[in-house]
């Protein structure tokens, strides 16, 4: 699915999208950036309520597409400037983590995976 | 080599006096316990014709560093790791303990008040006290350890009762409106603790029936307040106090002090490095949480000196 | 649904059942910045986080939470138990990533 797609369906607000027809391939939600760096899978869009750049700067060691901000956050000018430079999009949306995590859970169809069995994460931090 | 042992009468006599200025819970805590109450009962102890090896022995495989010389009951004397010591320097290690134990020694009456022991060991230097009942019978040993434990112990429980009373006595001072007023030092960095005192007054205010939605509001400003001084002072202090229709809580540190006071409350702003945010804090949240929970709201800081933050919640003409 | 359904339908593991177990969730919580959290104003929630710490718990007790269900199948302090005890908070952890357990505790909330 593109990230364009899956923002239009999931109604996100596009604060800053450089390039709608990337694909995204996940989700991660996060506020802690070690785990980001350790957990979030290639491709994965992260919901996060951290509007700040080394947000940014995480999303772009892992290959994360995207960030959708929660909670209708500010964006920090340093953070548009960042995300602007690294090709990461920004996105925003008023819920919460958990609404959005679900509904972006129902667009990209993980639902039916994750109901049977749960991702042990190997090697936490 | 046979003396029998004393008490020091001259000891006990300016024990009396000798503690003024402490607080009144504590003269009057070590002069309700007893000797007894602090002393070690079970007691390994050797009869006269032990030899000095034997007491070594006995003292390595107890980790004890005193051994008392006891028939039946009847005390004799004490070996001393000096006693051994000395033994060992002096060839006569297999000599008979009888002969070199110490038996001028100053003992205990079982029930002594704990403030004569105490002054004993101000006076004596001595590590630890035989403790002899009124028939002049061996039935227990007092060291230091023993009256720091026991006076933990009874210090807990007479403060426990004592904060009980005091919230029992306010009640009954006033049956319409609640006064609970509590201190609590907060340290920088100690994340262990943090949070400790909002956990307390919300179970001290639920213990009261209050409103859910009050109790919540006045546990998150206290929360946050917490939080911060944990996180951003050098440490300080966080007090709360229930009375008069209001719920107050004051947050008072030394340090370091905020410069700019009106960024600091905004939504999102913070200083807090990355470790403190791995912790889950220093989202820049905090002081603009305890703003939307308060009904009133005040912070006074200058850099380089202290701040302080009251924040208030109106709790109306609640009963308990 | 209570936070001891959700965690069979997660196969999660419980390790503390608090006095709020027997209470159905009315409202879900994920976060892990506790400030967040302490915004919520609603009753009987539910709190997923990836936070393993003593004051997740804390903080759980302060908003009146059900339960804390910690994800990523984070080891957690040995401390945590204790406090958790200590408050009668019911503590669950899942192997899950957090995305991953909010999917599946809406899946469970929905399930007749």
């Amino acid at each position: 699915m593109t990230l364009a797609e899956l923002s239009a369906r999931c109604g996100l607000e596009a604060v800053a999208v450089p390039d709608g027809t990337v694909a995204v391939s996940g989700a991660y939600t996060s506020d802690l950036l070690s785990d980001v760096m350790a957990h979030c899978p290639d491709g994965a869009v992260l919901v996060t309520v951290q509007n700040h750049t080394n947000t940014v700067a995480v999303c772009t060691l892992v290959g994360a597409p995207a960030i959708v901000l929660v909670h209708g956050r500010e964006v920090p000018e340093e953070m548009r400037a960042a995300a602007a430079r690294e090709g990461v999009a920004l996105l925003r949306t008023r819920d919460d983590q958990f609404t959005v995590s679900c509904r972006l859970g129902a667009v990209l169809g993980v639902g039916a995976r994750c109901a049977g069995d749960g991702e042990p994460a190997a090697g936490t931090v | 080599m046979s003396e029998a042992p004393q008490t020091g009468a001259s000891a006990a006599g300016d024990a009396e006096a000798a503690h003024e200025g402490e607080p009144l819970v504590l003269t009057e805590l070590i002069q309700r316990l007893k000797v007894r109450d602090v002393m070690t009962r079970e007691l390994s102890t050797v009869s006269r014709a032990a030899t000095m090896r034997d007491v070594q022995e006995l003292m390595r495989q107890k980790k004890i560093s005193g051994v008392p010389v006891e028939e039946n009951g009847r005390f004799f004397g004490l070996v001393s790791i000096d006693d051994i010591i000395r033994a060992l320097g002096g060839g006569y290690i297999d000599a008979p303990c009888s002969r070199h134990m110490t038996t001028k020694l100053v003992v205990l009456e079982d029930d002594m008040p704990l403030s004569f022991a105490l002054r004993y060991f101000d006076r004596y230097h001595y590590g630890r006290f035989p403790v002899l009942n009124r028939d002049r019978r061996l039935v227990g040993i007092v060291c230091q350890r023993d009256i720091n434990r026991a006076l933990l112990v009874e210090l807990a429980h007479e403060l426990n009762r004592l904060e009980n009373a005091t919230l029992q006595a306010a009640d009954k001072a006033s049956a319409r409106s609640v006064h609970v007023l509590r201190e609590i030092p907060v340290c920088r960095y100690d994340f262990e603790n943090a949070g400790k005192a909002a956990n307390q007054i919300k179970r001290v205010l639920q213990e009261r029936q209050f409103p859910p939605k009050l109790i919540r509001r006045i546990a998150v400003a206290a929360y946050e307040l917490e939080i911060n001084l944990c996180v951003h002072s050098d440490g300080g202090v966080l007090s709360w106090r229930v009375s008069n229709g209001r719920a107050e809580i004051i947050a008072r540190d030394a340090g370091p002090g905020i410069e700019d006071v009106e960024w600091a409350c905004r939504d999102g702003t913070s200083t807090a490095n990355e470790w403190i945010r791995s912790l889950g804090f220093g989202a820049g949240m905090g002081l603009a949480n305890v703003k939307r929970v308060s009904d009133e709201f005040e912070i006074t800081s200058q850099k380089g000196s202290g701040t302080t933050v009251r924040a208030v919640v109106n709790i109306g003409e609640l009963t308990v | 649904m209570t936070i001891l359904e959700v965690a069979e339908a997660l196969g999660a593991e419980v390790l503390v059942k608090g006095e709020g177990c027997g209470r159905a969730i009315r409202h879900v919580v994920a976060s892990d910045l506790m400030s967040d959290v302490l915004l919520v104003d609603e009753d009987d929630l539910l709190l997923l986080t990836s936070l393993a710490s003593d004051q997740v718990l804390r903080t759980a007790q302060i908003v009146g939470a059900v339960g804390v269900i910690v994800v990523n199948g984070k080891p957690l302090p040995s401390s945590m138990v204790n406090v958790a005890n200590d408050l009668r908070m019911t503590l669950v952890t899942s192997g899950r990533s957090k995305f991953d357990a909010c999917v599946g505790v809406a899946a469970a909330l929905k399930a007749p």
